[in-house]
């Protein structure tokens, strides 16, 4: 394997048997209940009718976005974006408020509803398998795939393969990687032979939805330095006037008392 | 509670305050459950529905009800127009007691409530939530100075200190409304990281430009009904001829919001969305109905504006309106990822309907702050301006100028 730059899946929907070995890997891997994986499976199951049968099925993990919305969205800095793209949450700064969860667009942040004060309620999500990728080796979830459907490599080169595959079999795909340009882009690169929207993915424009967002905040400051500068100046002017009111009207009434 | 009202005996001996306690302890009950088995064990949120009834109720509706304290703040102290200084405490002691309502629903509903404090270290700078909770911890600092000199009032030892407090008061009248403006708009923030799950008939850019032309409004309005109520109860005189004032600057803003919210719809291209989007155009009518076209008309009637009975039927149509807004906004608006035909269970609870236990909690928290509300206006001058307005007539300079309540 090439050096990795910058750390990604491709994940090919129609290569996908929906098998689950990803999510028991995962729960290994990370020593996580199998209720609480980091991956999940879900999909359309079969459709149409026989013969023509069509299987929809999508393995679903954080997106790992380049310009990631929970990382926007956290009021304590919990999330972190490594240069080389994966996005990791930090559960000792974490205040449990979920705008995470509110924020990010794919629904990836996960929460321990069930825990209560001594246990610690966090978020759970998935974290590239640091110590893995890190160590030259796939993800878990990658390297258990028996078909292939979930690779792992450098981004660049994922895209380049994914559009290769397309051009090689434009019968098999349709005609976009999702992820590429989505939400400002993701590391999550996604092939499919259904619309993604079948799979339960949303519709994102190629600006990622925190800018609006981010932009209101860039303009906070000076806005509240500015309304605080006129009302200053406000309370100054208005209690000039009237204390020369006040003054006038002293003035006319020491004069009528002479 | 004693209380020398003309009520039926029975209200006499506290049959309201003894209600309130019984809610209170219900959610206490409550929270106490949560605090040992987890959020899920008390209410219907999700990973689907991170956030429900507590953060529309609680946060959204608690945080806009306490915005008359900053409008007669800056009324008072910043235009100086003093008539108006008998609303100045009881609308200054809501604020503060909302605010402290939403801090204490926050407890229960952050999955950490121990570390809330550690918005005031780790700080990252594009996130809304940490702008709207610096804003209300400095704030609630604010109120809580703003309304110190009322308590110390009420023990002539600390007379000195109530001069003093209200010596320097003006830097921090500016603070506080320069606060408000920014959390009440804020609020309206939180949700533009939401553009493809709040419906486009509320998602805009300026989300919170509307929040806090709509603040205005429901502050207005909050200040009628505290006097009214409060008047019931302690019977004392209600302040008709001021509060007619308010309303009749409440169709004014409420025009100022009603035009803001079709320019918007019209300039982005979605009017049509009144029409065609279901369940969603009815509650965008039902809140411009409710909260904008009736009040508008209501307190365009000089006789509904000076009767009390008028007045108090106007606020509570309009922060009916108004209050619905922010459950569309934070709620009923947003619409999470569809679930797919097969998931695994863990994903399973893509509807959301508030739990008995999730609302009691609320409920108790609200009976605390009237409650609170109660004990103040019984034992603090918080309706007692008489000092303030013999002072308001005393030749002064500068910032000293501003009336001294209890500068006696």
């Amino acid at each position: 394997m090439t050096e990795i730059k910058h750390h990604a899946y491709l994940f090919d929907a129609t290569r996908c048997i929906d098998c689950r070995a990803c999510m028991v890997a995962c729960s290994v891997e990370n020593n996580i209940e199998m209720d609480k994986t980091r991956i999940w499976v879900a999909g359309l199951g079969v459709t149409g009718k026989f013969p023509d049968l069509q299987r929809g099925t999508m393995v679903y993990h954080c997106m790992h976005c380049e310009q990631p919305d929970c990382m926007s969205a956290c009021p304590v800095g919990a999330y972190t974006r490594a240069e080389d793209g994966p996005v990791t949450y930090n559960p000792d700064l974490c205040i449990g408020c979920r705008y995470c969860m509110n924020a990010c667009p794919f629904g990836v942040p996960h929460f321990d509803y069930d825990k209560g004060l001594v246990e610690g309620a966090f978020i759970d999500k998935c974290t590239f398998c640091p110590q893995r990728i890190y160590n030259g080796q796939e993800p878990a979830c990658v390297e258990t795939c028996p078909t292939d459907a979930l690779e792992y490599g450098d981004r660049d080169e994922l895209i380049a393969k994914a559009h290769a595959r397309i051009a090689a079999h434009p019968d098999r795909y349709i005609n976009h990687v999702y992820g590429e340009h989505e939400n400002g882009g993701t590391s999550y690169l996604i092939l499919s032979h259904v619309p993604f929207k079948d799979l339960g993915l949303p519709e994102l424009p190629e600006e990622p939805i925190n800018e609006v967002s981010e932009t209101v905040m860039e303009m906070t400051i000076p806005f509240a330095l500015g309304w605080g500068a006129v009302l200053t100046a406000v309370t100054v002017g208005v209690a000039a006037y009237d204390n020369k009111k006040k003054k006038a009207a002293e003035e006319k009434q020491a004069e009528e008392s002479k | 509670m004693k209380l020398n009202i003309t009520l039926p005996k029975y209200l006499r001996i506290g049959i309201l305050p003894a209600i309130l306690l019984v809610l209170m302890g219900i959610a206490f009950v409550v929270a106490m459950m949560r605090y040992a088995f987890g959020i899920g064990a008390i209410s219907d949120l999700s990973y689907s529905y991170p956030w429900g009834f507590w953060i529309s109720f609680d946060l959204f509706t608690g945080v806009v009800i306490s915005s008359g304290g900053f409008l007669m703040a800056g009324t008072v102290y910043i235009l100086r127009i003093k008539e108006f200084e008998p609303l100045l405490r009881p609308s200054v002691l809501t604020a503060f007691l909302g605010y402290i309502m939403v801090a204490i629903a926050l407890l229960v509903d952050l999955g950490q409530p121990l570390r809330i404090w550690y918005m005031m270290i780790h700080w990252n700078g594009t996130s809304v939530l940490l702008e709207i909770g610096i804003c209300v911890m400095t704030y609630l600092t604010v109120l809580a100075i703003e309304f110190a000199p009322v308590v110390f009032e009420s023990f002539p030892k600390l007379h000195k200190v109530a001069h003093l407090i209200h010596k320097f008061i003006m830097p921090f009248v500016i603070l506080g409304v320069v606060l408000s403006t920014l959390h009440q708009s804020s609020l309206g923030s939180l949700l533009l990281i939401q553009p493809t799950k709040l419906h486009p008939l509320w998602w805009t850019p300026i989300l919170p430009i509307m929040f806090f032309t709509s603040a205005i409004s429901v502050g207005l309005s909050m200040i009628i009904l505290e006097s009214s109520l409060s008047s019931c109860y302690f019977q004392r005189g209600l302040e008709t001829h001021l509060l007619a004032k308010l309303a009749k600057a409440l169709p004014i803003t409420l025009g100022v919001y009603l035009v803001l919210k079709f320019g918007e719809l019209a300039i982005a291209g979605d009017l049509h969305y009144l029409f065609t989007s279901g369940i969603m155009s009815i509650l965008y009518w039902a809140e411009i109905l409710i909260g904008v076209l009736t009040p508008m008309v209501w307190f365009s009637i000089k006789k509904n504006r000076e009767s009390a009975n008028g007045l108090l039927t106007g606020a509570v149509i309009t922060l009916l309106g108004l209050i619905l807004n922010r459950f569309n906004v934070s709620w009923f608006g947003v619409k999470h990822p569809d679930p797919l035909t097969y998931i695994p269970t863990f994903m399973g609870n893509v509807k959301y309907f508030p739990t008995f236990p999730e609302v009691a909690v609320s409920i108790g928290i609200f009976s605390a702050g009237i409650m609170a509300f109660g004990l103040a206006a019984k034992y603090f001058p918080v309706f007692d301006a008489e000092h303030a307005t013999e002072e308001a007539h005393q030749p002064s300079h500068g910032f000293q100028a501003v009336p001294t309540p209890g500068d006696d």
